[in-house]
This record gives C-alpha cells, structure tokens and sequence, in this order.
C-alpha cells in the first residue's frame, strides 16, 4: 500500500507515492489554479490510477486543508525540512524558492529546524516573479536558461517590485542591453534577494520549483555557496516529507 | 499537524467581565457625547500616552484619537478611509492610526454615529506628548487647523538610554509650561491638589492594570493578549478616573477566579509566547483562533504593558509624571529595551517571541536594528517575525503569516519534547 504526499502550493499542486520503505515511488504535478480540491483530485487520480493508495492522505501548502478527502495537514517548511534530512542526514541551510515565497531554514544536526525565514509580503525573488518577467518578455523558461548562458556579462536590476522591475528592464532594453545579460541579471536578483533573508551558514541545500526549473540558478547559487546542492525532484520534497512526517511517529 | 476531525480548539471562553467592560466604555463616550451636544464640558483631544491626568484634573472630558484609529482597525473600516487621507497629501507609509483617522474625518464617518454622536467631539484643544513618536504633532495640527482650536505638546527626548534628572526636569516643566493655556480653554485655574488627586488615581489604575497583566504568569494563563488588547480600554481612556480602576477591580477579581478554579485564557495551553509590537486591530480575533487552535497562550505584551504608569506619585506630580511618561518603552534605546524584553519573558515564563513588524509604525516594530538577533543570543528563546501593520489590512498576508506561525509552533514543539 502506497501512501501520498501532496503539497497544495499557490502556483503547483505536487503530489509524491511514497512506498513501505519510505522510498520516493513517483511524483506527478499539476497547476493549482482557483480550486486546491479539484488540484487535489487529479493528483489522486493519476496514481490510483496504477497504485493502491492508503487515507488518509498528507498535505502541505498554501490549500492543505482545502481538499475534501480524509487528510493530515502539516507545515510546509518543517515537511521540507523532514524530507531534506532524510536524504542529506546532516545539518544545512535550506534556500527554498516557490512560486509565491522564499524561505530559509537552518537544521540542526538532529533534523530539528533552529530557525526559519519567509520573505516579506511581495512576490519579488520568487518565481511568480520570474513568471511574470517571462510572461511579459515572452520567453519560455527553458529559452530563459539557453539565454543566460549566452550572456557576456550582467545587468544589475535594482527593483524590488515585480512591475517596476519588468519597466527597469524595458528601460535596459531600450538603451541597447542584451537579453541574455538581462536574463542573468534577473536570475542573480533573486539569489541577492534571497540571501536577504538570514545570514547563510553551513551546507546549503537548494529546493523549490524556481530552481528545479531552472538550472541556471541552480548554478548561480552553486558558485555562491560552493558546499551546496540540489536534490533531484526539489520541489516535491515538502509533498515527501509531510509523509515521513507521518511514518516516524 | 492538524488532522480534519481534530476538535475545534479555537473556541475561546470569554471573560465575564465583557460586559462590565462595555458599560465602563459606554460611560465613557456617553460623558464625551454630552459634552459634545450641550458644551457643558471643554472638551480635550489628548494623545495615548499623553497628560490625561492633568487634563481630567482640570475638568475636561478627554477624547483619545488613536483608540479611534484602533476602533477603525477593528472594525475592519482603515482601508476605507487611508486612501482619503493619502489622497489629501498624507503617505500611506505613515501611521495608519493616523490616515485612517483624518480619512475618516474627512468622510464625516465614525463608528461613533454607532453610539449616537453625530461625528467625533469637537476638541476645544488638543494635546500631545511626542514620547510615543513625532507623527501625533502632524495629526493633531490637522486638528488644530481645521477647528481652529490650540495645539500645545510636551516634546520628549527620543531613545532614552539614561533617565536621569535632566530630562525628568526639562518633561517637567513642559507640563507646568502649557498649563496657562489649559486654564484659558478649561475657564478655570489649576488646582494642585485636584492634580495630585488625579494622578493618584491614575497609579492605583495602573497598579491594578499591571496585576490584570501579571496575574498571566500564572501556567496556565488566566487572560492572554487578545483579551488584554480589547479589556486595556479604560486604562487608555480613563486613566486617572475611577472608573477605570472600579472596572480593574471586578476584572482581577474574575481573573483570580479563574486561576484557583483552572480556567484558562487558552483551553489546553502548551506554548507561551511574547507578543512584541502592535496589534494587529482588523485581525485580533483570527489570530486569538488560531493561536487557540494551537494550543498557545500569548502571555505578555510590549503593547499592554505599555500602559503601566506606576511610577506616578500624588506626593510629587510632576515630577513623577515626567518620569512615568517617559520610562515608556517605546521612548527607550534598544538596550534599554533588549534588557526589559529579556525581563518580561523570563518573568512570563515564555517558550518564544513573536515580532510583529508593522508597516508604518517603525517605532513600534522593535525587530528593525538586530535587537531581535542579540535577544536571542542573550537568552536562547526563538524568535518570529510577522509582516503586518496595526490598521492597514493591504501590508498583510495572512496566509503566509499563517504557515509561518504553524510552523513557529511545530519549530517549539520540536525543541519543547
């Protein structure tokens, strides 16, 4: 009998199998849209599909409670952690870029979380950000990483709003600045918004849906923090971890 | 972790006392209200922690404009009028007590048509003391302009490391300095021993206000923030008067009820937080919920026990107003701060600290300069930050603040085990 994870997010609903032995089975993502159930739903559907799946189920997220199935609702940030330990079993730094937040969170060396930072109230740094910029220049996010290694140097974006930000690149590219140095330079305001949040220490592990599409930060951050990594299926790990959450107790 | 079927927890017991609460505050406006409609008072417009003792001792029925803007914010009504005042010149990054206020003013709306009154009393003077901050002079002149009534104030040293006598002597005689234009507006003189009388009364109100506070060290608390915030009314508007300290009487009496008989302010109390900051007025009764829900109990407040005036002193009333009103936290350095927190929430026996950053009012958010990063350094007890702001609803996310505080709690649980 498999057990699920769903993780109901502001921009993703993603949704884990997890086996018997605490083993990642498979991972399916949807949109969220305006109906968290409905998100919910499809993600359910899809693996029992193929699988035997055991209620109730476990969730996360922005619409942890808005799903019409049995559930139990965790933190997102303490899953997160959970799921981090379990693969990495050390203390680290967790850098976690959604589509609506930036969180930091140290773990200590017993998987415990010593401290935790979200963003403040505005989208910039996080991928509804980077949605919007893509949006509005009509680039895909995989354009967005062939750009960036293309750039021959960086532009430095200043603002902090996501609107003043897409007029102060409008503004770049009208006084003749490339759209691959842009495209750095926007990658690189996110990672200098999100060191904003506490002073990073120790190994860092880089998660969410931001990085997991797109690679290019993933390296930027690298090159930043050169004792760091990504884990495969990132930004699944909160869905993950709220079920082993559940399976130690 | 919440599971579907959980009990609902958040079901608050609420204090009998309410309704003893609501008849001291009806008194209240209903002695401003005929004030108002037959002028058979002057009637004074006086800041929050400003010279209420003096006024009242000079007959003047005291109106208070930020309790105003905290009725506005809990009325969930702020948003509708800050745009008014923004549009009048005035920055929507500045108190928001404030824009919503004069937005309010300028709609010629107030939920005081609620109470009868046909807008807020007409001050015949308006009175200030800038130890809370800068910005009640700018909102009181927008008063004094339109009612072409005097504004006079009391201008106090900001970030007080060192309350020695110097700055108690140059406080002090700015009481003494704006009396002759109190007795030109009251038509009567200053009568000293009317004073002391007061501001006697004024510290027995305190007195019994801080032991309503304190009777929350008690594990578990017997009244936590929420109720604070809303049964704090009558030291805010009536210090000084017995009314105020009638009210404190019952409420003590309730609250040491409630502790022989185990009643908690939170049914099954497990984490006792500190509240540092402002409330946050249009969302009060979601976060008592929540907080419930969670089994946590905000213990202590900066906020509540902003309003303990007990170094006041009929022996020696201006003087010991001067020092009351200025050992006022929100008027101290951040050392001064750090070690009064650090006092607090030993004395409260609290397992975190949440910080509550609001928007326009910097100097009420106390996480701005690194105390909350020594504070937790000094004494090991973890910290959040809350993005918000007093009354404007827009500077907050209540989602994310949310998540952030579920997992503060699942953060403690881990640590408390």
């Amino acid at each position: 009998m498999y057990r699920l994870g769903i993780d109901l997010g502001s921009s993703f609903t993603k949704g884990v199998l997890v086996d018997e032995n605490n083993r990642l089975a498979d991972v399916f993502c949807v949109r969220s849209g305006y109906n968290f159930n409905n998100a919910a739903e499809k993600i359910i559907a899809h693996f029992t599909e193929k699988h035997e799946v055991a209620f109730p189920v476990y969730t996360c997220g922005y619409g942890r409670e808005q799903i019409k199935v049995p559930f139990i609702s965790n933190s997102e940030l303490i899953a997160l952690s959970k799921a981090v330990f379990e693969i990495y079993k050390r203390s680290c730094s967790i850098i976690d870029i959604g589509g609506q937040d930036t969180k930091f969170i140290q773990v200590n060396s017993q998987g415990q979380v010593e401290k935790f930072k979200m963003n403040r109230k505005c989208a910039a740094g996080t991928g509804s950000f980077l949605e919007e910029i893509a949006f509005r220049l009509d680039v895909t996010p995989a354009e967005f990483t062939k750009f960036a290694a293309e750039a021959t140097g960086e532009v430095k974006i200043n603002s902090f709003c996501t609107v003043f930000a897409i007029s102060e690149i409008i503004g770049m590219i009208k006084n003749g600045a490339s759209l691959p140095n842009i495209i750095l330079g926007i990658y690189n305001s996110i990672i200098l918004r999100s060191s904003e949040l506490s002073l990073v220490e120790g190994y860092v592990v880089i998660t969410g849906g931001l990085p997991a599409m797109h690679p290019t930060i993933v390296s930027l951050f690298k090159k930043k923090y050169p004792e760091s990594d990504s884990p495969e299926h990132s930004q699944f790990l909160a869905a993950y971890g709220c079920v082993l959450l559940n399976t130690s107790k | 972790m919440s599971e579907k079927t959980t009990q609902d927890k958040s079901e608050l017991v609420k204090l009998q006392s309410a309704g003893e609460l609501r008849k001291t505050m009806d008194g209240y406006f209903s002695r401003l209200r005929e004030a108002a409609e037959t002028g058979s008072r002057k009637i004074a417009w006086c800041t929050s922690v400003g010279p209420a003792e003096l006024l009242y001792s000079m007959g003047f029925e005291v109106f208070f404009p930020e309790n105003h803007g905290a009725m506005l914010g809990a009325g969930k009504n702020a948003d509708k009028y800050i745009p008014t005042a923004v549009a009048h010149g005035y920055s929507p990054d500045i108190c928001s007590y404030l824009t919503s206020d004069i937005g309010a003013f300028l709609q010629n709306e107030t939920p005081l048509q609620k109470s009868g009154f046909k807008s807020v009393p007409t001050p015949d003077i308006l009175v200030y003391n800038t130890n809370q901050c800068r910005e009640v002079e700018d909102w009181f002149s927008f008063y004094g302009r339109h009612f072409k009534v005097p504004v006079v104030g009391i201008h106090t040293p900001l970030c007080i490391t060192d309350l020695g006598p110097e700055i108690i002597k140059t406080v002090a005689e700015q009481y003494h300095r704006i009396i002759p234009e109190l007795e030109k507006v009251a038509g009567v003189k200053f009568d000293i021993d009317r004073f002391r009388e007061t501001v006697g009364l004024s510290h027995d109100g305190c007195v019994l206000w801080k032991e309503v506070l304190q009777k929350a060290k008690n594990i578990p608390a017997p009244i936590n923030f929420f109720d604070s915030a809303i049964h704090m009314g009558p030291i805010v508007v009536m210090r000084g008067t017995q009314y105020a300290n009638d009210y404190y009487k019952i409420l003590l009496a309730e609250l040491q009820e409630r502790i022989e008989q185990h009643i908690s302010a939170v049914p099954s109390e497990r984490f006792r937080l500190y509240w540092e900051g402002m409330p946050l007025w249009y969302r009060l009764s979601n976060l008592a919920k929540l907080f419930a829900k969670l089994d946590t109990c905000i213990v202590a407040s900066t906020y509540c026990n902003s309003w303990v005036f007990d170094d006041l002193d009929p022996a020696d009333p201006f003087e010991s107003s001067a020092l009351a009103y200025s050992k006022l936290f929100i008027v101290r350095s951040d050392t001064v701060k750090e070690n009064v927190l650090d006092q607090l929430m030993q004395e409260f026996s609290v397992n975190g600290i949440i910080y509550h950053e609001s928007k326009t009012c910097a100097r009420n958010s106390n996480n701005r300069f690194g105390l909350q990063n020594r504070l937790l350094k000094r004494n090991g007890i973890p910290y959040l930050e809350i993005n918000g702001d007093l009354n404007d609803p827009r500077c907050y996310s209540e989602e994310q603040s949310i998540i952030a505080i579920e997992t503060f709690i699942d953060q403690l649980s881990g640590q408390i085990k």
